[in-house]
C-alpha cells in the first residue's frame, strides 16, 4: 500500500510554473481591497454574569416546512446564509458485535424575510467511524444496511442524497407551538435580561433556554445584540465558561460547556458552545460524551455542527443538480 | 499586511499546483488569485499554519469551477508521460471525486493527515478511513482486467 502512494506520488501532474509577475500584481490588487473587520477583542468579558430564571417547555427552532403562497425571489443582498457541517455518531450492528458509524453532511441554509431555501445532506455520508470499526463492519460482511443498537431503524451506508426544501416562516419558535414565536430580530434587546424577557422564560428549563439562545447566535442578529445573547449564555445556572478551545483548524476559541440530556444512545453528555471571540460569531456546537461509552472516550463529540459560513450575502440560493424542491428527502435512516 | 504577504508567497506555488491538479493549468492562476481573495478578507481567521486552510477555500472554488467547465478543459496531461503512469491516473480517475482527493492531498500535495482532514472539513481519524478505503479501491481499480490486459501489452511490446 504504501508503494502504491509513492508511485501515485510519481503521477503527479506537472506543477505550473509560477508566473512572479502575476503573483506580484495580484498580491498588489488583493491587499488593497477592504478586509472584514474584527469586532472588539475580549468583549465577552465586559458583561457581568447575570442570575437566570430556570423551568419548563419543549422547544423547536426554526425550519417549520408549512407550504404557503409564493412569494417573490428576495432581492439581492438580503439573504442570510448558514453553511453548517455537521456530523454525528451512531452505534450499530449486531448487539454482540457493535460498531460506530458516522454521519457526515452539510446544510446550506438561505433566509430571507420570511422565505427559507434550505440544502440538506448535502456532501453527506455515513461511514465507519474509525479504523477499528472499519475492520468490524469489513467482518461484518460489509452491509449497505445495518440495525441501529437500541433502536427500531436501519442505517444505510454510503452517500447521501441531497435535498432541498423551501418554506415560508421567519424568527424563532419559542415553543413546540409554532404560533408562540419571536417574529423578528430587529427589536429584539441588545442587553442579556432584555433578551432573556423576549425569550419568555417561564416555564423553561435552563437547557431549554440555553438552546434558545444558541439559535439565537446564529440567527442574523446585530453584533451588539450577539455579543448580548453570549454573555446571557454565560450567566445560565450550570454553564461552565470555556476560556480558551483549541479547534481542529488551529483557531482559538471563547464557549460555554452545559450539562444536556441524554442523547439517544448517549447519556453523561454536555453540550459546547464556542465563538471566535473577535467577531462573536460562533464556530461550532458539539455534544461530548463526559464517560467512557461504546467504546468511545470521555470527551469524544457524539455530534458536532460546525458554522462554516454566517453571512449576508448577494448570491442566489444554489441548489444541487437534479435536486427537485420540496421532493421527499430520503434519509439514511429508514424503518426496519 | 506583511505576515499575509509572507504566507502568500510562501503558499502561492502549492495553492497553484492544488488548483492545477484539480481543474486545469488555464483556470489555476485565477482560483489562485480568488482563494487569496477570499483569505485576504478573512484574514482574521487565518490560522498559523495556512496551508490547509487555503487549500479548504481553494477546493470549493475549484468545485465551482469544475461544474462550470467542459471535462476536456481540465485533462491537460502531457502526453509523454510512461504507461505506468498513465495507467495509474486513469484507474484513479475511475475512483469517486471524493476518493480522489483524499489520495491526491496526501501523495501529490505533500500534506500530513491532520492538514488533509482539515482541507476536508473532517476529523483526522475519519481521515485515515477515507485513506484506508481509497487505497483499497485505487489498488483494486489498478487490477481490474481491463487493467490487467493494457498492462500485459505494456510488457510485450
Amino acid at each position: 500500500m504504501e508503494d502504491l502512494m509513492k508511485d501515485l506520488a510519481g503521477a503527479k501532474p506537472p506543477t505550473p510554473e509560477v508566473n512572479q509577475d502575476r503573483m506580484e500584481r495580484d498580491l498588489a490588487r488583493i491587499v488593497a481591497l477592504p478586509r472584514e473587520k474584527p469586532a472588539r477583542k475580549v468583549f465577552v468579558r465586559r458583561f457581568a454574569p447575570l442570575a437566570v430564571v430556570a423551568a419548563v417547555i419543549a422547544l423547536a427552532v426554526v425550519v417549520l416546512p408549512e407550504p404557503s403562497p409564493p412569494v417573490q425571489p428576495a432581492a439581492p443582498g438580503q439573504w442570510w446564509r448558514v453553511l453548517r457541517q455537521q456530523s454525528s455518531l451512531m452505534v450499530v450492528g449486531e448487539p454482540a458485535k457493535p460498531y460506530v458509524v458516522r454521519f457526515d453532511s452539510k446544510t446550506d441554509q438561505w433566509q430571507a424575510g420570511t422565505r427559507e431555501i434550505a440544502v440538506v445532506q448535502k456532501d453527506g455520508e455515513v461511514e465507519p467511524f474509525s479504523p477499528d470499526d472499519d475492520a468490524k463492519w469489513e467482518a461484518a460482511g460489509r452491509p449497505e444496511v445495518v440495525p441501529q443498537v437500541g433502536g427500531s431503524r436501519w442505517v444505510r451506508l454510503g452517500s447521501m442524497v441531497p435535498g432541498a426544501k423551501e418554506s415560508y416562516v421567519s424568527g424563532l419558535s419559542l415553543t413546540s407551538m409554532y404560533w408562540d414565536r419571536l417574529e423578528s430580530f430587529d427589536d429584539l434587546p441588545a442587553d442579556p435580561a432584555g433578551i432573556l424577557e423576549k425569550l419568555k422564560p417561564e416555564g423553561k428549563s435552563t437547557y431549554q433556554l440555553a438552546e434558545l439562545v444558541m439559535a439565537v447566535l446564529v440567527a442574523d442578529v446585530r453584533d451588539d445584540q450577539r455579543r448580548a445573547a453570549f454573555e446571557l449564555l454565560r450567566s445560565f445556572d450550570g454553564v461552565r465558561y470555556l476560556d480558551r478551545v483549541q479547534l481542529r483548524d488551529e483557531r482559538v476559541g471563547v464557549g460555554v460547556a452545559i450539562p444536556a440530556p441524554p442523547q439517544f444512545q448517549f447519556g453523561d453528555v454536555e453540550t459546547q458552545f464556542v465563538i471566535n471571540p473577535d467577531t462573536g460569531k460562533p464556530i461550532v456546537r458539539r455534544n461530548i460524551i463526559t464517560k467512557p461509552q461504546h467504546g468511545l472516550a470521555a470527551s469524544t463529540p457524539i455530534s458536532e455542527e460546525e458554522y462554516l459560513l454566517l453571512e449576508k450575502t448577494n448570491v442566489e440560493p444554489v441548489l444541487p443538480l437534479g435536486v427537485t424542491v420540496n421532493s421527499e428527502v430520503e434519509s439514511p435512516i429508514i424503518e426496519r | 499586511m506583511e505576515e499575509f504577504s509572507a504566507v502568500y508567497r510562501e503558499c502561492y506555488p502549492r495553492v497553484l499546483a492544488y488548483a492545477a491538479s484539480h481543474a486545469g493549468a488555464r483556470l489555476a492562476e485565477d482560483i489562485t488569485s480568488e482563494t487569496f481573495t477570499i483569505a485576504w478578507r478573512k484574514s482574521g481567521q487565518m490560522p498559523s499554519n495556512a496551508l490547509p486552510w487555503l487549500l479548504g477555500i481553494a477546493r470549493n472554488l475549484v468545485r465551482a469551477a469544475v461544474r462550470q467547465t467542459t471535462h476536456y478543459e481540465l485533462t491537460d496531461f502531457p502526453a509523454d508521460d510512461d504507461f505506468a503512469v498513465i495507467e495509474l491516473r486513469a484507474a484513479l480517475s475511475t475512483l469517486s471525486e471524493a476518493d480522489q482527493e483524499v489520495l491526491t492531498l496526501i501523495a501529490w500535495h505533500g500534506l500530513a493527515a491532520a492538514e488533509a482532514a482539515q482541507v476536508l472539513g473532517c476529523t483526522t481519524a475519519t481521515f485515515f478511513v477515507r485513506l484506508h478505503r481509497a487505497r483499497r479501491r485505487l489498488q483494486a481499480a489498478l487490477w481490474t482486467p481491463k487493467f490487467d490486459r493494457a498492462r500485459e501489452s505494456w510488457k510485450t511490446s
